[in-house]
């Protein structure tokens, strides 16, 4: 273990961080360069792609739901949890405010907050279920939490396939929300859901610093042990954070459903992998809020790039999540993000 | 409820059964040496990808077999290694390597064929089923045995050898110590590091021919994330059969046959959506089963007081 | 090599000439000198921290030293690890069991070295082998029994069969005896006789002066790193020995008045805690401690002390009974609900449990009392009051760290222990539960930390004191309880207590001690 020590010592002194970024673009470059593209243009595309002026309202709207499932993601993990389930949970809360306009009547202001809050409501319970298998059976969270997403997803589909589809399109998707009932647009993408997450962004960060509830969190997240016995009732702990987490998701799918989709469409939420990604940059930080969601935009600047790169060049944009993944394994492995810090 | 049980549906659980099985194996290995490996998902994928890549490139299925080996193994070298030497934290690397999976899988895809999605080319050479024409014909032992890939015997050869070696070999005693309490393996003279690296790595080949049987087996084609949760219900039947070959072997077989319901349920009318769930509740249901017992032991008299 | 006192010339079996071993800024051993003739029983003795394990880790190879020399049977030898060392013939029984549990007596002997048979485990000789040795040696044990159902005792003659059974000829015992009975300790001592009229060389570590008066014929004391001492057991006393471990002479009685116990503050009633597969691990216990006492709780490690005191925090439900704090019943509440009525509480394991070392000092002196006023005010954390808070215990209790911002994970175990007793003894509550508060802390630590338990009696809190040094709670307890297999077994007043009637009590032995 020394030897390694002292090669580390060795190497320039880069902050981890950077140091990760950049193997992910050497090695990512590397990729790119054995199957025939040009990396220099590559990247090239992404960055132009992600932070030329034109084009910031889209990283910027990309990264609405990515930070917000990063959030998602972060919150736990800031307690040494690991909450795996954020797409079902994200699915039911796009599918309730989705349902909740086209079958409750009333004015569209009203109908766009009680559509948002019985979205989180739904998915918050629905990710405290994970929670409660562990504090009342020991069924590890990690593993329940991800096996639920399944039957929620499978659920949720097959209601906008069947009972609730709009029979005029040929696709398993419900209706579309009335005009009144969506997010005001600011300018360009850009809707009222940037602003709606930024406050909720803000009241992580602020719970996190200034709160008992963040004090105790942080501390579960240092030493459980040491957190029970100082008098954190842990059991309840768990569920409250897995419900906010929940709530998050949903509130996420909320967003998208009545921001940029207007409908819920089967499968049109999972395949741009938000979960998969937030989860990724919470992680990059260690649970911590302010460094997750700048980890979170810094995804959504990469991929909203990739979409650009894709377009201009031929290189397929699953580069981005290569490149992602290289990160959070290059910083796992030799800077040890996740380690467990309690002593054995 | 019986007649569910069809020749049919007898044949494709044991098909079903044996990605589920190889995995597991593969998991249950590493759980011994203290290696809780989640990145089941991930490997089965890599394997899957590489079995098409080596048979659609040498036009043999033998040639996707070591393909998927070879791949897999050197993509299992990020677990065996920094949860090792680099001491990094398992469960975050397995999330990374089940993305990376995912993503090099999809963006080699793309590179090398062309295509995204689904592969599929004439050119990929399927596994062959053996037919052994005695047993053909008889009910039950028929069905199970016969038609089935050679990775489906190779499976359930492993699942007995697997078990041998664990419970009655020096190797095997020294994996169980492994496991269980490192520094006293240490101190016994046992290289822990290297035991693990070594058991991570012989799994990682385990896997691959997880991803061999998929992607070779019922169907010669590879899509992007074919493993469709497989391997995360691999990790449950580690988890379900607390590291033992034996009872994780029979979790798959429960699994397995919930899979090849939910296909037959499919076949009478059922929406796939609603189908698809089956196995995972099926593993929902187990694991809260077997998690009951431990409800926490207390007199009723003392939760009536404030 | 060959020089002896007085014509005879007892062969040597061990020489360690001249070893150093430095952590960072810390010499943890200073030029030791070791002789160890073949057949002796030979103490290594010194205080926490003086350098007897370090020394005993590079003995056994698990370590290597920065400079020095060490020789078997006359001859050089260097180790990479302790498989050389176990190949030279060295044997090791740790304090902390280095034991498979869910693994047979006989796996976990042969381990690493099963005889084998066409690739297969011989099962038949192992076991036949172990029983061997266990015989010969007059270790009572079942080979194919599993180890985690064994008691601490047959635990640690397990470890003495696994050195045996790779024939070890120099068998280094590390604190052998903190976790016996008095009984079990006496068992022990007769392996040991056994074993040296055998010819096996013992190297025996301890900090218990009677032991080594009884068993071993030399005594090697070591301070802060360096060997200050050599003598033959006979030729010395234990004064004299507590005197070259401490370079003081010590006076190991604590100073204090007699208790002027008041009003009842911690009352449990028939208090019964279940393992997970319904064991009982506490039994029925009932106590009472008043204001201004200590209550000593004595019995071998592992017959429910610990999980007593869980259930008495709040940490573990009990299955039955009820436990009463100042008045309120806490039965069934959580950990806050106790700390609420009253309660402060320094955990057995101050790493484990006791803090974060990840965390500030600040955020570590806050747990528990974090909740409320000063600290928190309507679900918010006053960060003033935490600094100041945290500034004034690291100057009352003398913590020696750099700023209360810094993580507390680098202090040393006397430190660390520094800040849970500070933190649990700044807010004055009326019941303090103290469990092992001086386990591998240092003198000065100790002798800081009983005067603070004394005075938190004296202000007219209850203290409720656990540990597993008899000695401790001799000097410190007004009342002594004694726990046996789960159940108060029998309560002493400690100006009549002894330590050999506490051990028989210890040993579940009622009707000897009465």
């Amino acid at each position: 273990m020394s030897d390694i020590a002292r090669s580390a010592r060795r190497l320039p002194r880069i902050p981890p961080v950077p140091l990760a970024i950049l193997v992910g673009v050497v090695l990512g470059g590397l990729l790119v360069l054995v199957s025939g593209g040009n990396p220099v243009e590559a990247y090239t595309a992404i960055v132009t792609g992600a932070l030329a002026w034109d084009n910031l309202p889209d990283t910027l709207n990309w990264a609405v739901p990515l930070v917000g499932m990063t959030l998602v993601a972060a919150i736990p993990l800031r307690g040494g949890m690991i909450n795996l389930g954020g797409d079902g949970q994200m699915v039911i809360g796009g599918l309730v405010a989705a349902l909740v306009p086209l079958y409750i009547p009333g004015p569209g202001p009203l109908l766009i907050v009680v559509a948002i809050l019985a979205a989180m409501l739904a998915s918050g319970l629905y990710a405290t279920i994970a929670a409660w298998g562990e504090t009342r059976h020991g069924i590890p969270m990690l593993i329940s939490s991800l096996l639920l997403s399944y039957p929620a997803i499978g659920i949720c589909s097959y209601i906008v396939g069947f009972p609730l589809r709009d029979t005029t399109t040929g696709l398993a998707q419900t209706a579309m929300v009335p005009e009144a009932v969506r997010l005001p647009v600011l300018s360009g993408p850009l809707n009222a859901g940037l602003l709606i997450m930024a406050v909720v962004a803000i009241l992580v960060v602020l719970y996190d610093r200034f709160t008992v509830g963040g004090y105790e969190l942080r501390m579960r997240g240092l030493n459980a042990r040491f957190a029970g016995y100082g008098g954190v009732p842990l059991a309840r702990q768990m569920t409250g954070v897995m419900f906010a987490s929940g709530a998050i998701a949903g509130l996420v799918g909320a967003l998208i459903v009545l921001g940029s989709q207007f409908r819920f469409q089967d499968g049109a939420l999972l395949s741009p992998g938000y979960t998969w990604s937030g989860l990724m940059a919470a992680l990059l930080a260690g649970g911590e809020p302010l460094g997750a969601i700048l980890a979170g935009a810094f995804f959504a600047a990469l991929q909203t790039g990739g979409f650009a790169m894709q377009r201009e060049t031929s290189i397929p944009r699953v580069l981005t999540m290569v490149l992602q993944s290289i990160i959070i394994l290059f910083l796992a492995i030799r800077h040890g993000v996740g380690r467990r810090r309690e002593t054995r | 409820m019986l007649d569910f049980i069809t020749p049919f549906l007898v044949n494709s659980a044991v098909q079903a059964i044996t990605p589920l099985l190889l995995a597991a194996l593969a998991g249950t290995l590493c759980g011994r040496v203290g290696v809780f490996n989640m990145a089941l998902e991930g490997q089965m994928l890599v394997g899957a990808f590489a079995a098409v890549v080596g048979s659609y490139a040498t036009g043999s299925a033998l040639g996707g077999i070591a393909a998927a080996m070879l791949a897999t193994v050197a993509f299992s070298l990020i677990l065996a290694y920094g949860v090792t030497v680099f001491r990094g934290d398992a469960v975050v690397i397995c999330v990374g390597m089940n993305l990376l999976a995912s993503g090099l899988t999809a963006y080699l895809l793309r590179q090398m064929f062309g295509v995204s999605g689904t592969f599929s080319d004439p050119a990929i050479v399927g596994l062959e089923k053996i037919r052994i024409a005695a047993i053909n014909g008889w009910p039950v032992i028929g069905w199970i045995f016969s038609r089935q890939t050679a990775l489906t015997w190779v499976a359930w050869i492993l699942v007995a050898v697997v078990t041998v070696v664990m419970f009655r070999t020096p190797l095997g005693l020294r994996l169980r110590g492994v496991g269980e309490d490192p520094e006293a393996a240490e101190t016994m003279g046992v290289d822990v590091t290297r035991y693990r690296i070594i058991t991570v790595l012989v799994a990682g080949a385990i896997v691959g021919l997880a991803g061999a049987q998929l992607s070779l087996g019922t169907v010669s084609i590879f899509s992007e994330d074919m493993s469709a949760g497989r391997g995360w219900i691999a990790v449950v039947a580690v988890m379900l059969g607390r590291n033992h070959p034996l009872w994780a072997a029979l979790a798959c077989v429960l699994f397995g046959f919930a899979d090849a319901f939910s296909v037959r349920l499919q076949g009478q009318g059922l929406p796939n959506q609603v189908t698809d769930v089956v196995p995972y509740v099926v593993t929902l249901v187990a694991l809260v089963l077997t998690h009951t017992k431990r409800r926490r032991r207390q007199d009723p008299t003392i939760t009536a007081s404030p | 090599m060959m020089a002896g006192p007085a014509g005879v010339s007892p062969e040597v079996e061990l020489e360690a000439r001249g070893i150093v071993k430095r952590y960072g800024p810390l010499l943890a051993n200073d030029r030791i000198d070791l002789v160890v003739a073949r057949g002796e029983v030979h103490a290594v003795m010194g205080e926490n921290g003086a350098g007897k394990s370090t020394l005993m880790s590079i003995l056994y190879g698990l370590q290597q030293p920065d400079a020095g020399e060490i020789f078997l049977r006359g001859r050089k030898v260097e180790y990479r690890s302790a498989l050389d060392a176990i190949a030279e013939g060295m044997g090791m029984v740790h304090q902390a069991f280095k034991l498979f549990n869910s693994l047979t007596v006989w796996e976990n002997v042969v381990y690493g070295m099963e005889p084998s048979r066409s690739g297969f485990i011989d099962r038949r000789m192992a076991i036949a082998r172990v029983g061997e040795i266990a015989a010969r040696y007059r270790l009572a044990v079942d080979p194919t029994a599993v180890v985690g159902t064994l008691s601490v005792g047959v635990r640690q003659r397990v470890e003495i069969l696994k050195a045996l059974y790779r024939d070890a000829r120099i068998l280094i015992l590390d604190e052998p005896t903190a976790v016996l009975t008095p009984q079990e300790r006496d068992g022990l001592f007769d392996v040991i006789r056994h074993l040296a009229a055998d010819g096996r060389t013992i190297l025996f570590v301890t900090h218990k002066l009677h032991e080594v008066m009884t068993i071993t014929g030399r005594v090697t004391v070591l301070r802060d790193g360096r060997v200050v001492e050599r003598m033959a057991t006979a030729d010395t006393s234990p004064r004299e020995i507590i005197r070259a471990m401490t370079g003081r002479a010590v006076n190991l009685k604590v100073e204090k008045s007699i208790a002027k116990p008041g009003a009842p503050v911690l009352v449990a009633e028939d208090l019964t805690v279940l393992s997970d597969d319904g064991r009982p691990l506490v039994d029925r216990a009932s106590l009472s401690i008043r204001g201004g006492e200590i209550v000593g709780i004595a019995g071998v490690a592992g017959n429910g002390q610990t999980e007593l005191i869980e259930a008495l925090a709040g940490l573990r439900p009990p299955f039955r009974g009820r436990v009463s704090i100042a008045g309120q019943d806490v039965t069934a509440a959580g950990v806050d609900a106790h700390r609420v009525a009253g309660l402060a509480y320094i955990p057995e394991d101050r790493a484990v449990t006791g803090t974060a070392r990840a965390a500030s000092a600040a955020d570590n002196l806050a747990m528990g009392f974090h909740r409320h006023p000063p600290l928190a005010r309507h679900g918010l954390l006053d960060g003033r009051a935490l600094t100041a808070g945290a500034k004034a215990m690291i100057a009352r209790f003398g913590i020696k760290i750099g700023s209360e911002k810094l993580a507390v994970g680098t202090l040393s175990g006397g430190n660390l222990q520094k800040v849970v007793v500070a933190r649990e003894l700044t807010h004055r509550a009326p019941l303090l539960i103290a469990e092992q508060p001086t386990r591998g802390v240092d003198v000065g630590a100790i002798e800081f930390i009983h005067s603070e338990l004394v005075a938190e009696r004296d202000r007219g809190a209850a203290v409720l004191l656990v540990s597993a040094e008899l000695s401790e709670i001799l000097a410190l307890a007004d009342r002594i309880l004694v726990m046996y297999e789960g159940r108060i077994l029998a309560e002493v007043d400690a100006a009549t207590a002894t330590e050999e009637g506490l051990g028989l009590l210890m040993a579940g032995r009622v009707q000897e001690a009465a």
